[in-house]
């Protein structure tokens, strides 16, 4: 027992030399190097289909709204004129 | 005679149209088919939005019924082709005159441009059943300028085009019915100045819920297109076009939201472009344009807007 306390750091320094630890340096490198990688891609993924969302769907979904709330207008003023809501006729002004 | 009568169908008749379903088809009294060169409307006018970089206004006013006057201002950045892969952009303005006349049997067209272009565009009813049209171009850059007619003729159930253009372009096409919803067409033309010549065939089939359209030629053109109307105001279209001499291939889709006010055209490609397109009716013959288009791939970004007053 106090022949290994006595020459600790050469065990700290063995075990950094080992070949299990050096592995592992170089997995753990390898893995930050992927990672880092992937989250640039994933970026630019998300950015392009950010982009792509903002042009092809956002104006789709205020115009689907505005043409909601027209429909509901109309079908009000038709009630309100007495003429049954379900038919949109077009309305004397 | 030869009236056949068809097997019964085999889907029973749908609530919304059951006499449609039932009749026999009379081969006899086929519809007219579109033209040769519109058998791609319904995607084109789906795909093929006017996408603009930069601003545009376009005036048009109507003198009275049949003759109008128009003006438009487009400014904005126009690309240069470049031999570089960068895209080169130069700014640019232009005001453009027109003078337009109309009339059932009629029509005339005429464009200048400050930069010099000018065009002429005549349709004219012969007779009843033909029609010729005339495109003229004229532009200060040499061999720019063109010239072409073409004459229409529209049968019960087929039409048939002869085309004259400069250069010693001939070209001819025919278009038949062949059921109620399919029609095949196909073409021929040569031009004399290149000495090349071509062949092509197209084949089309519409129902009044999808249109589907196909086109070859001898130079290597594929395309293929298809649309498919989801409702009165919605539909969705998808092309694919394929060159086979440089072996590229191209396939979009699209929708086009035709709504009370408001048409939205949105469309992505396999290049890896976006586009949208946006014509909002503010008022009475008063509409606002925006167009988005990205590129991806090129780094090549257009935004443009737009208002269009008068009819």
């Amino acid at each position: 027992m106090a022949a290994k306390k006595s020459n600790n750091e050469g065990v700290l320094s063995r075990i950094s030399e080992s070949p299990i630890v050096y592995k592992g340096k170089r997995a753990a490198s390898d893995a930050g190097f992927v990672l880092k990688k992937l989250a640039k891609s994933t970026g630019k993924a998300a950015w392009i289909a950010g982009t792509t969302f903002l042009i092809l769907v956002v104006p789709l979904i205020i115009e689907m709204d505005r043409e909601a709330q027209l429909v509901e207008i109309e079908a009000q003023q038709a009630s309100l004129l007495g003429a049954p809501p379900a038919s949109s006729s077009p309305q004397l002004k | 005679m030869a009236t056949f009568i068809q097997p019964p169908p085999p889907p029973p008749p749908t609530a919304a149209n059951p006499e449609a379903v039932k009749k026999p088809v009379d081969y006899m009294d086929l519809p007219c088919p579109i033209p040769y060169e519109e058998i791609h409307r319904e995607a084109m006018m789906s795909l093929k939005a006017e996408n603009f970089e930069g601003m545009r206004i376009d005036f048009t006013k109507g003198l009275n019924q049949k003759f109008s006057l128009s003006h438009s201002i487009v400014m904005g950045p126009t690309e240069v082709p470049a031999q570089s892969a960068d895209i080169i952009k130069v700014p640019t303005a232009n005001y453009e005159f027109g003078a337009n006349f109309i009339d059932p049997k009629l029509m005339l067209f005429g464009r200048i441009l400050t930069d010099g272009r000018l065009s002429a565009r005549v349709k004219c009813d012969l007779s009843e059943n033909l029609t010729m049209k005339a495109n003229a171009q004229l532009t200060n850059e040499p061999h720019m300028s063109h010239g072409m007619f073409n004459f229409d003729y529209k049968g019960t159930d087929y039409r048939t085009q002869i085309q004259l253009g400069n250069g010693g372009l001939v070209g001819a096409s025919y278009i038949q019915s062949v059921t109620p919803n399919l029609s095949l067409g196909g073409e021929v033309f040569w031009a004399g100045q290149h000495r090349k010549s071509g062949l092509g065939y197209a084949a089309r089939y519409n129902t009044d819920k999808m249109v589907t359209s196909g086109q070859i030629a001898s130079t290597g053109m594929v395309a293929l297109s298809y649309v498919q109307k989801v409702s009165e105001k919605v539909s969705l279209a998808t092309d694919l076009m394929y060159n086979y001499m440089s072996r590229d291939a191209t396939a979009s889709f699209g929708y086009d939201y035709m709504l009370r006010q408001c048409r939205l055209r949105g469309k992505i490609d396999s290049n890896g472009c976006t586009s949208a397109l946006l014509e909002e009716r503010l008022n009475m013959g008063l509409n606002f344009i925006l167009s988005a288009e990205i590129d991806h791939k090129k780094k090549d970004y257009k935004f443009g807007f737009g208002l269009t007053v008068g009819e």
